[in-house]
């Protein structure tokens, strides 16, 4: 009878345990998105998280110095002749749709879009919070999402706009045209360029300020040639007053030149002890062999080193050669047999940090005010205000020459040539900073001189890359490939 | 009124009919059932034939019942064959029921208890202890593979300890399709922890009716193991089993010697447009074999020792044993200690309580990754540079030197307890009925530590602060049942039921961390404190999940020969969110045994046959915890400030589905069991139909949405047919044993539809971009291979421009067919080039005894799939090459299949290039037995001993080119890619087994 008793309640009490909490079972430690977005902190973590990705492999490091640098006549591959055959593949123009560098970063500006998406979605929704940091946030995520549509769309040209967080199931996306992607471009800078600061406290610096969205405003008009508004919003960053050119131009790129007066926008890194807040920019780029900093990747190409002119300072300051010191006079480079000709590139370029070399402290310089200068240069040069384009022009150039007895100001007021001569002057100012092949694109002479380079480019073809073959595979058919490819 | 007495007359009359005739003249009688080795069978059944009197056996094997003289007693016991004795005149009778697996009607372990086999409606195949003991590994999964009809074993890989890809009737799911394991009542995932030697007996359970009974765990097929128990009033038995053996690479995969590859990379150099590698090719000679620096010949052996036996009350198992495998990779090895300890007691008649217990304590040393160096590594550089330093290897292409690696990774360790088991208690009451509660857990902690010095052998080998890593993981998982069941036997009808209601938590948790910069290089210092502060990452994370279940069985078997069982069972998963939370799983089946038939009964040809048919539904849960609930990830870490000040940042990085439901599976058997003349030959045929509903997929999406993870969706229906078959005829003459059996299995997959707006699912990353190289859609098999047929290699400039290309081709390139005949060569041309779905499974064995010396050879395979060589797609440099390379096209007509050398580009796209038949017979075991005689035993005190010499894996016939056709995979999207495994050794062993 006792017997049957415990048997009855053992029943009982296991029946009784079936209720829900005992399937009930959440994720530990853990946020869910249950208990997201309910704090002014989440939706500064959800910001962050997007700042976060700026760091990453995927979208400022490898596969990208490949789809900027080394596509470009600036850089070639680089390291062993045989090490990453993507990257060559994208140098000699003979990759296609399987390409790693194309799945890498397509993938990685998308994931970033993504996180900024999220933010921009829920951050309205975040329940008693600062107004103006919630307006300030938002704006952070739209410049952010504008800067990777705006190098999607120059790498792939029509490409899906996504604008707020899909879920699975949406997986077929049309792509969409230049110009729809352009204006949601426009409109995010826009946005972003009302509401943010013009500068941040000290602990903020590295966050998009509105000077920012304004200089992208002015570089996105020059890259559809709407040179008046470019012209526009490069004055309007000029006369904020805001920026200065930094006085040493290959100071500028050391650890001293990091937020300088003359940045608008860079990439914030620092190498932690325990990693994690580092990015591996500096390493891919850095000497390979002894000392023994880095993979040796995207190499200055001859072509590079001509482009300078006898005597220019910035081609010191931008090329580091065998048995030369290093920036910081602590060893200099010595030769790797296994190299042919080698170069590195120095504006990427760290000295000892902690960690090891993978941890790369470096802030990755997006926008340079010289830059801006530029820019104004070449818009007002096209709308007549010669004038006006030679001052900004020669500021750089003055900058540039230091104390030494070259670079003279440029005073042609030929348009076409001073045109020329403005593009000849970004090229080397600006030099292995990830640009060139944008310039190259948006002066329509991409063509032209990659086949004076000697490269296997095909007009009409390799203006664009490839969209990767896994994206039309996963799309259903519904992302369709570029042109030649 | 009239009606009412007739119903009466009649009732009278019907139960009449089963009355005793001679009510009136009973007498006591006595008498003890006992089994043929002298065990009192407790609880057996004795009964009066056509009535319901009866009693059942005492403690001591005694009964006592009244009866007439024309009684017939009718003495049955589970396990033993049922005796009909005439009562007569006699009064005392000593019975002695002899076993029933002496007829072939074994035992079987099924859910949640046992049934005479030829009363199974199931599909249920059984393998004995020794067949599994016979194999020489240190792992169960192994040890299956060819023995059952129907079961698929595929080993991970040859890594030391390591487990086997299990699956039961193919593919059912595109999620984890591996089965459940019960072992002793213990409901589990992953039975490494076992030691094949403790092994009893071995239940694979594959049809509905056999595994529904385990609900939303059952759709993948269940294995049920029973560790070996003692006997009550058994004599102590000790045995020793001892084997010792040494493993090999059974063969090397053919790669390019250094002047071979010298000659292959000048011509790749000037192919791509560069100049020569090296000046003289011809003036190196073989240069390093890197196979041969990291293969080893290395032992494995086993030791166990363990006593049973038992007294009236209690029986015991105890056992203990030590294995030790040093893997053929250097720098690999496991061992594992294991304890058992069996026990069951019982208290007063009708209460039985009893444990399972087993411990583990088992460590690993894990090699470094090499496998992939050794086939790439350049040949053309020593192993040791002139000043004996480790050469740098990365000149040519980005592959690490092997000996450094295996130099300064040799501390990669993994430790791990476990304490697992079960402990029950059974009460019978009111004579039919037993209640039993088991309670069971499995307790494990590991620790992992790796530490890796400061080294430099070249910039992409090396490793600038010392680091060590830590990681403890602490496993709870508890199971709780309660069932009662019922049995009795009433005249001709058998009656079984079961119902339970059972719980079980699973909690993890991890903790770990690392640090830098440490004091000292050596073992003492593979602490974290040894490491510099401030250079600490730190981790902890825990998961749970649990399950609730109702489960009900009725079996019954009417005349012995048509039987039926029924199941049902209700689970509710934490896994599924609260819209899906529960399932519903019933089963029926239904049995014939023909030869019980009276129309039968005149004839001797067939000793069993058997018609039975099933029809259920299981599920799969096999998905990850938190499937359903969106995790938001923190410490993605910002840098902000002139002081760089870090950050917190959170976001969503991985996607979930929030109504993710469970996967349904139903399942059709039909199967017929014949055993002829004196079940001197037997066989048993079953035809499946699986069909599965709602699938759980990991669906590759477009990276455009932006997460970082392939979400799980319930995506398709899948469909699998086939047939099982298992033979076996064995027979005597003289002193001269002989069995020869086999079996064959057969599989049809077949993707019916995938779920709402999916026409296809790719898979399968393959070469240096990440291709998809498999494509599931309707019509075709699970996951079968999508890339480009060949036609040929094209010969000259003309030929390009005359036939569909690609644009990018010159001469020397793969020539594609152009499938859509749309006159070029584009990602539409590709279609489906092979299935990694073997069409055919079988196995089959001999055995031959005389006289104490035994034989015994099994050979398995598989035929009908293909593979995937995915080592070659991937070159990130000029790495070696396999000597396939020397066939390339290097002029007009020089090769029509093997394309130019190049590192990447049109040859490696996915194509035909990279398939390879995956058929194979293997030569499985072979065992030469030697019995030592009694007469011999007995004298050095000895109950038994047998000596063997066994082999293992001796010879793989196969035209895959890579190490092994056993190429496993967890995702069934993207099986059978090779891209380098562990090879599984070929082992030559000695041994010993002794019992006294």
């Amino acid at each position: 009878m006792k017997m049957r008793i415990f048997i009855l309640t053992g029943l009982i009490v296991l029946s009784g345990a079936c209720n829900e909490e005992f399937l009930d079972k959440v994720p530990q430690g853990q946020l869910t998105t249950d208990n997201f977005f309910q704090t002014e902190e989440h939706a500064i973590w959800a910001t962050n998280a997007v700042y976060n990705l700026m760091r990453s492999f995927r979208v400022h490091v490898f596969a990208y110095l490949g789809m900027t640098d080394i596509v470009s006549d600036d850089a070639d591959k680089g390291s062993l002749v045989t090490d990453a055959n993507f990257l060559r593949e994208l140098d000699d123009f003979t990759y296609d749709a399987g390409n790693l560098s194309l799945n890498d970063t397509w993938a990685g500006y998308y994931r970033s879009i993504y996180r900024a998406n999220l933010a921009i979605l829920n951050i309205p929704e975040v329940p008693n919070m600062d107004e103006n940091l919630r307006a300030r946030l938002i704006g952070e995520n739209k410049f952010l999402r504008a800067y990777f549509y705006f190098k999607l769309v120059r790498w792939w040209g029509e490409i899906p706009l996504i604008l707020e967080p899909l879920s699975s199931d949406q997986f077929k996306q049309a792509r969409v045209s230049v110009e729809t992607v352009y204006n949601q471009i426009i409109q995010d800078f826009t946005d972003a360029k009302n509401v943010l600061p013009i500068k941040y406290p000290s602990a903020e610096v590295g966050r998009a300020t509105s000077g920012a969205a304004t200089a992208f405003l002015a570089k996105v008009y020059l890259t559809l040639g709407d040179f008046s508004k470019a012209e526009q919003f490069a004055l309007e960053v000029i006369q904020s007053g805001q920026y200065s050119l930094y006085p040493n131009f290959e100071k500028l790129f050391q650890v001293e030149g990091e937020n300088s007066s003359e940045s608008l926008f860079e990439v914030q890194a620092t190498a932690l002890e325990t990693g994690g807040a580092g990015s591996q920019y500096n390493q891919v780029q850095g000497v390979r062999g002894t000392p023994n900093l880095g993979w040796g990747f995207n190499r200055p190409s001859d072509d590079l080193v001509r482009a300078f002119d006898r005597g220019d300072p910035r081609r010191d300051a931008t090329i580091l050669l065998v048995n030369e010191p290093l920036p910081d006079g602590s060893d200099f480079v010595h030769d790797n047999v296994n190299i042919l000709n080698e170069r590195y590139n120095q504006k990427a370029w760290v000295p000892n940090h902690p960690g090891d070399i993978g941890n790369g402290p470096g802030n990755i310089r997006i926008f340079r005010y010289a830059d801006l200068l530029l820019i104004a240069a070449e818009a007002l040069n096209e709308n007549g205000k010669t004038d006006q384009s030679l001052t900004y022009l020669n500021q750089v150039r003055t900058r540039a020459r230091g104390t030494r007895n070259v670079l003279p100001d440029i005073t042609e007021t030929r348009k076409d040539v001073l045109r020329t001569l403005i593009w000849q002057e970004r090229r080397v100012e600006l030099a292995m900073e990830q640009h060139r092949w944008f310039d190259l694109l948006r002066q329509g002479r991409a063509a032209e001189v990659m086949i004076a380079h000697g490269k296997n480019f095909i007009p009409g073809k390799h203006e664009l890359f490839a969209v990767p073959q896994v994206e039309i595979d996963l799309s259903g058919g519904t992302i369709s490939q570029n042109p030649g490819h | 009124m009239r009606n009412k007495a007739i119903i009466l007359l009649m009732g009278w009359l019907f139960i009449g009919a089963f009355l005793p005739n001679n009510l009136y003249t009973q007498s006591t009688i006595q008498g003890t059932v006992f089994s043929s080795d002298g065990e009192p069978l407790i609880g057996a059944n004795v009964l009066l034939k056509n009535s319901d009197s009866g009693t059942s056996v005492e403690i001591d094997g005694s009964f006592s019942i009244n009866a007439s003289a024309s009684d017939t007693l009718v003495v049955s016991f589970v396990g033993f064959q049922t005796q009909e004795i005439p009562v007569g005149n006699q009064t005392t009778f000593q019975i002695i029921l002899l076993d029933d697996s002496e007829i072939l009607d074994e035992i079987v372990v099924v859910g949640y208890g046992i049934q005479r086999k030829s009363d199974l409606t199931g599909s249920i195949a059984s393998i004995k202890a020794e067949e599994i003991s016979a194999i020489s590994t240190g792992n169960v999964e192994q040890a299956l593979q060819g023995k059952v009809a129907g079961v698929q074993v595929t080993p991970i890989s040859g890594r030391p300890g390591e487990g086997a890809v299990v699956r039961i009737r193919g593919v059912g799911t595109l999620n984890d399709a591996s089965p459940l394991y019960v072992v002793d009542g213990m409901l589990l995932d992953d039975i490494s922890f076992l030691n094949v030697n403790d092994i009893e007996s071995l239940e694979v359970l594959k049809d509905a009716s056999a595994t529904a009974i385990y609900g939303s765990r059952g759709a993948n097929g269940v294995i049920i193991i029973s560790t070996k128990k003692g006997e009550y009033g058994a004599e102590t038995t000790f045995s020793v089993n001892v084997f010792y053996g040494t493993q090999s690479l059974e063969k090397k995969i053919k790669i390019a010697n250094a002047r071979e590859y010298a000659l292959l990379a000048n011509e790749l150099s000037v192919n791509e447009g560069r100049s020569p590698l090296f000046d003289n090719p011809e003036s190196f000679g073989e240069g390093t074999d890197w196979q041969n620096v990291i293969f080893q010949d290395a032992p494995m052996y086993s030791i166990q020792l363990s006593a049973n036996g038992g007294s009236e009350r209690s029986t015991f198992n105890i056992s203990g044993n030590y294995f030790r495998q040093q893997g053929i990779i250097r720098n690999s090895d496991f061992e594992r200690f294991t304890m058992r300890l069996n026990n069951t007691y019982k208290l007063g008649r009708n209460i039985t309580f009893g444990h399972n217990l087993s411990f583990i304590f088992s460590k690993n040393q894990f090699e470094p990754g090499v496998l992939g160096s050794a086939y790439s590594a350049d040949p053309t550089i020593p192993v040791l540079d002139s000043t004996g330093f480790f050469s740098n290897t990365t000149i040519n292409a980005p592959v690490g030197n092997p000996e450094a690696e295996f130099f300064y990774k040799d501390d990669n360790t993994g430790t791990g307890y476990q304490l697992i088991g079960s402990a029950f208690g059974e009460y019978n009451f009111l004579k039919d009925f037993t209640y039993k509660m088991n309670f069971g857990a499995d307790l494990k902690f590991d620790q992992s530590k790796n530490f890796v010095p400061v080294f430099l052998v070249s910039p992409i080998q090396q490793n600038q602060q010392s680091v060590i890593s830590v990681a403890d993981g602490r496993r709870i998982n508890w199971l709780w049942e309660n069932t009662i069941s019922y049995f009795k036997e009433i005249g001709v009808h058998r009656i079984g039921a079961l119902a339970g209601v059972t719980a079980q938590e699973f909690i993890f948790e991890n903790l770990g961390g690392s640090r830098r910069n440490l004091i000292g290089d050596t073992e003492e210092f593979f602490y974290l404190q040894a490491g510099e502060t401030g250079t600490e990452t730190n981790f902890n994370s825990a998961s749970e999940w649990s399950m609730y279940s109702y489960l009900f069985r009725v079996n019954y078997t009417l005349m012995d020969r048509y039987l039926f069982t029924g199941s049902f069972r209700r689970d509710g998963s934490s896994r599924f969110g609260s819209e899906n939370r529960f399932g519903y799983f019933p089963s029926l089946a239904l049995g014939w045994n023909l030869v019980n038939e009276s129309f039968f009964t005149n004839q001797d040809i067939f000793s069993r046959l058997k018609l039975r048919a099933s029809w259920g539904k299981i599920g799969n849960d096999k998905i990850g915890e938190y499937e359903g609930k969106p995790t938001v990830t923190s410490n993605l870490l910002a840098v902000f400030g002139t002081s760089e000040d870090i950050q917190n940042g959170a976001s969503i990085v991985n996607l979930a589905n929030p109504f993710i439901r469970w996967e349904e599976t139903t399942q059709s058997n039909v199967g017929f069991e014949f055993g002829i003349l004196d079940n001197r030959f037997t066989g048993e045929v079953d035809y499946y139909n699986r069909t599965t509903n709602d699938i759980l997929v990991a669906v590759p999406i477009p990276k455009f949405i932006g997460a970082d993870n392939d979400p799980v969706i319930n995506a398709a229906r899948v469909r699998n047919t086939g047939i099982d078959l298992k033979l076996d005829y064995r027979d005597s003459f003289n002193k001269f044993n002989y069995e020869i059996g086999g079996i064959l299995s057969t599989v049809k997959n077949e993707v019916l539809e995938l779920g709402e707006g999916k026409e296809e699912i790719f898979g399968g990353g393959l070469g240096v971009g990440g291709m998809l190289g498999t494509r599931t859609v309707p019509g075709m098999p699970i996951g079968a291979y999508y890339g480009f047929q060949i036609a040929g290699v094209f010969q000259t400039e003309e030929e390009i421009a005359s036939s569909p290309n690609r644009g990018v081709e010159v001469p020397g390139d793969l020539q594609f067919i152009d499938v859509n005949q749309d006159g070029l060569i584009d990602s539409k041309d590709r279609t489906f080039i092979g299935s990694p779905i073997p069409d055919l499974m079988y196995g089959f064995n001999l055995a031959l005894d005389y006289q104490g010396i035994s034989l015994n050879v099994d050979f398995q395979g598989q035929a009908g799939n293909e593979l995937v060589n995915a080592k070659k797609m991937a070159r990130f440099g000029t790495s070696n090459f396999e000597t396939t390379y020397l066939n390339r096209w290097n002029g007009v007509g020089t090769s029509n299949g093997e394309p130019r050398i190049t590192n990447g580009g049109h040859n490696y796209e996915f194509s035909e290039r990279f398939i390879e038949n995956g058929a194979y017979l293997r030569l499985r075991n072979v065992q030469l037995g030697y019995t030592i005689p009694t007469s011999l035993t007995d004298k050095i005190g000895f109950q038994s001993a047998q000596l063997y010499v066994r082999g293992t894996n001796l010879k793989t016939w196969t035209d895959f080119t890579g190490y092994t056709p056993d190429i496993s995979s967890n995702s069934v999207i993207a099986v059978g890619i090779d891209r380098g495994v562990y090879p599984v050794a070929k082992t030559i062993s000695v041994g010993i087994n002794a019992t006294f």
